[in-house]
């Protein structure tokens, strides 16, 4: 039985997240985790489609939607100050801007500092008005014989490389799209008739 | 016996209703745009709560926040502060969304019988419960809110007194049926999360006094924060309070030597104040809390007025014995 | 949930015991023979290939264009495939013979040629399309074969050229019965037999012979030893077998590699389309399915399917011949 910490008020993440965390192994221990996740989040950033091993990957994208998620200004209020009303976008880019515990959050997470710069001006206009998780995570084929760990690719959505997954809904000759498109045609032509008539 | 056959109601009417929200589930993440979030959890407020005061049809006629047409009710953003042990274990494996239901229904049942006021660690309070072995059948306690712990019905506090020259803690299960009344006598908050720290400080810390008056905090005042630096007495200590980061307290720096420094050094963890995930799994996401609270916002807030209508017939009607 | 999977276990063995029991029973002399003269004649066919000619197939498509050098008569566009990668095997539903020619996969190829690996997802997949429309048909044949059973007296008549636009695939069968209601739970059996020959990832196999062979192989069909000679005579005295596990079928065009190929089946329909006197009456049995790989939601899906039931205005079966539908036949 514990009580839920209420000093901090996060948002709901929008991916699957384990109940406990990975402990990746790391001869420099919990730091050396921590700074193995960096890297990759850094990655992420940077390439905004990376390929890499599973378990660093699901553990990296928790962090990489949670940078977003508080860049983005969700308030971090602590425990004795006037809880603050969660801000639209708008004004908490400011918001993220200035506050300063996000300031070193994304200074601490992101190894490089011009994409601290990035993360403010570009992803968090881009991901304003989003509705679903910020990064998408695929499998990726294994190396067999070989290294045969589970691979996966991890990127943030809205890339400018063409897309991983097949996007069935835009060729109206496919075969699914050729029978909706003749099923929905009969079924306004009978709507029809039910008008005329 | 009434009580008994309500509570049995209410009990099968939640539990059916319970399972016809089987699938009800608490969202894992919104497909709604954020801008509309506040908005939606508003109608779905007042469609959960209606069903509530339904449930409970015994109940004398509480006057709900009298909702224009137009405005609808908003859950106080501070409800997690006053009302922290409504919110659901953040250990997953340990989750139960029925459970949670059932035991949110039940709280306030309890809640209906009793007034649970306000309070946080560092109030002075006075606790009365149930003694089979006592006097009058009643004991009452009064001590300080060192620690409150846990989550649902088993959530607790502990009161700190020193009685006697004899430091006593008391553990109380808030949601107990055989605690009678709970009083607060003294509302203010402290500058840490837990005052376990008062065990190794100077009795005069911790002690109160019995027969302590309550003291009257202005309505829609803040709560005062105590920032009280307390004296520790010298080592050894039950803790190792030098590592714990302790706003509260005066003089840890005149018992702190180098090999207390060294051996903190060696054992610090930097990097955990930037491990953004485990701060989320050691909280409840906004989202569900707001899910948690909109459901039991009605009725703890029409609990708030009748609360603050009986202050003020008490101060009121005050009957003088002449001679 | 273990026991719920066991019972599923169970249920399954008992299932294709009773199936095999079944197929054993069904699995008359007529079956074993055409399945024999149907292996015979490939064997004579591989043999008469006699010198082994090398061809140039230049492949055009991903990874990269090639130019790959295989056996005349012998070698098909899987083994092609083969050279390029197990994907590749996996994927291709047909191949595209010089830019225009729809080819079956395991069909061998006769000269030097482009050849183009298709799957479900390309630009343009009309000709893929047509070809998993007519293997459904097929398919409902060969599963319809295996679902009724042998008191029934089914006889599979013939499935008319694939109509994708009509939202179903069709197969007309003659059964003894004059007043076949079918069930849900009869259709639902007859679409999980569908769903049994994809898992079984079954080859679908082509065999250009002469009419007499074929005659041979369908002596114990009525229908199909009357449409033999129309077909031959279309086909300068040839006609195109297709065969998939045991079930031997006249088709005219390509078919799909493999029926692992099937994705989502629903056979939705039987209509009564006319009387056969004594012999029963002529069935048509319709269905509407989706390739693997290919998702639609349950809403989407079960509009597709209702509009499946509706009776299929394709060429029925009954009616005398004319030139034109007759060359419709495939």
């Amino acid at each position: 039985m514990n009580q839920a910490d209420v000093t901090k008020l996060i948002s709901q993440l929008r991916i699957a997240v384990r109940p406990s965390q990975r402990n990746l192994k790391n001869s420099d221990g919990p730091e050396g985790r921590l700074l193995k996740l960096r890297k990759t989040v850094t990655a992420l950033m940077k390439h905004e489609r990376i390929e890499l091993y599973y378990n660093r990957a699901d553990e990296a994208r928790g962090y990489a939607e949670l940078v977003r998620i508080i860049s983005n200004g969700y308030n971090i209020s602590s425990l004795h100050s006037i809880p603050i009303p969660k801000q639209l976008i708008s004004n908490a880019i400011r918001h993220g801007d200035r506050h300063k515990a996000t300031m070193e959050l994304a200074d601490y997470w992101l190894l490089e500092k011009q994409l601290v710069h990035k993360l403010f001006k570009v992803l968090v206009p881009r991901y304003e008005n989003y509705n679903v998780s910020y990064t998408r995570m695929y499998r990726a084929p294994r190396d067999y014989p070989g290294m045969y760990y589970r691979q996966s690719v991890l990127e943030l959505r809205g890339n400018p490389y063409p897309s991983l997954v097949m996007d069935q809904s835009h060729n109206r000759n496919l075969l699914h799209n050729v029978l909706l498109d003749e099923a929905r045609k009969e079924f306004r032509r009978k709507k029809l008739a039910d008008l005329v008539n | 016996m009434v009580k008994f056959i309500k509570m049995n109601v209410s009990r099968a009417m939640s539990k059916r209703w319970a399972q016809q929200c089987v699938f009800n589930r608490i969202v894992t993440f919104s497909t709604k745009p954020t801008q509309h979030a506040a908005a939606v959890s508003e109608p779905a407020a007042e469609q959960k709560t209606v069903s509530t005061p339904a449930a409970a049809a015994a109940q004398p006629a509480t006057t709900t926040p009298a909702p224009t047409t137009a405005r609808k009710p908003i859950v106080p953003s501070n409800y997690r502060f006053i009302y922290p042990e409504f919110l659901p274990d953040p250990k997953v494996e340990w989750r139960n969304p029925i459970r949670e239901k059932l035991e949110r229904l039940d709280m306030l049942d309890r809640r209906r019988q009793i007034d649970l006021p306000e309070f946080y660690v560092g109030s002075i309070m006075a606790v009365t419960s149930s003694d089979p072995h006592a006097a009058g059948k009643t004991s009452r306690f009064v001590g300080i809110c060192i620690n409150r712990d846990r989550c649902g019905l088993r959530s607790r506090f502990v009161l700190r007194n020193v009685i006697d020259h004899q430091g006593m803690e008391v553990v109380y299960e808030l949601y107990d049926p055989t605690i009678q009344k709970v009083e607060v006598l003294r509302l203010e908050k402290r500058l840490d999360d837990n005052l376990f720290y008062l065990r190794d400080a100077l009795p005069e810390y911790s002690t109160f006094d019995e027969n302590m008056e309550a003291e009257h905090l202005e309505e829609g005042a803040p709560v005062p924060v105590n920032d009280i630096k307390v004296v520790l007495r010298p080592r050894p200590w039950l803790e190792r309070w030098e590592r714990q980061n302790l706003l509260g307290v005066a003089n840890i720096d005149q018992y702190i030597k180098d090999k207390h420094r060294k051996s903190a050094e060696r054992v610090q963890k930097p990097w955990e104040k930037f491990d953004m995930m485990k701060q989320y799994r050691s909280t409840i996401p906004e989202e569900e809390q707001k899910e948690v609270f909109a459901e039991v916002h009605t009725e703890l807030h029409s609990m708030e007025l009748q609360r603050k209508r009986n202050k003020r017939k008490r101060t009121f009607v005050k009957p003088k014995q002449l001679a | 949930m273990s026991r719920a999977t066991k019972l599923h276990k169970a249920s399954w063995c008992a299932l294709s015991q009773l199936q095999q029991y079944r197929t054993k029973s069904n699995f008359s002399t007529s079956i074993a023979s055409r399945n024999e003269l149907f292996a015979q004649e490939q064997r004579r066919q591989r043999d008469a290939v006699g010198r082994i000619d090398k061809i140039e197939v230049r492949y055009l498509g991903l990874p990269e264009d090639v130019t790959l050098v295989m056996n005349n008569h012998i070698s098909t566009p899987f083994n092609c495939a083969q050279h390029l990668s197990e994907g590749h095997c996996r994927r291709t539903a047909l191949a595209l013979i010089d830019g225009s020619v729809p080819w079956d996969m395991h069909r061998p190829l006769q000269e030097s040629c482009t050849l183009q690996l298709l799957n479900f997802n390309v630009s343009e997949p009309h000709v893929v399309n047509k070809a998993f429309w007519r293997t459904c048909s097929f398919m409902l044949g060969a599963a319809l074969t295996r679902a009724f059973k042998t008191e029934a007296n089914l006889q599979l008549h013939s499935f008319p050229g694939p109509n994708i636009k009509s939202g179903s695939f069709i197969h007309d069968i003659v059964l003894e019965t004059q007043n076949w209601q079918p069930s849900k739970s009869e259709m639902r059996a007859i679409s999980a037999e569908m769903i049994r020959l994809a898992a079984q990832d079954l080859r679908i196999e082509r065999l250009d012979v002469q009419q007499e062979i074929a005659q041979e192989i369908f002596k114990d069909s009525k229908y199909k030893s009357e449409q033999l000679p129309s077909i031959a005579q279309q086909n300068n005295g040839r006609v195109s077998l297709y065969r998939l596990g045991d079930h031997i079928d006249i088709s005219r065009g390509p078919m799909v590699a493999s029926t692992h190929f099937l994705g989502k089946c629903t056979v939705s329909a039987a209509h009564k389309l006319a009387e056969e006197g004594s012999a029963g009456a002529f069935y048509r049995i319709q269905g509407v399915a989706l390739p693997c790989g290919f998702k639609l939601s349950h809403v989407a899906y079960g509009l597709l399917e209702e509009r499946s039931q509706k009776l299929n205005p394709a060429r029925l079966p009954h009616e005398p011949f004319e030139e034109q539908q007759q060359l419709q036949l495939s």
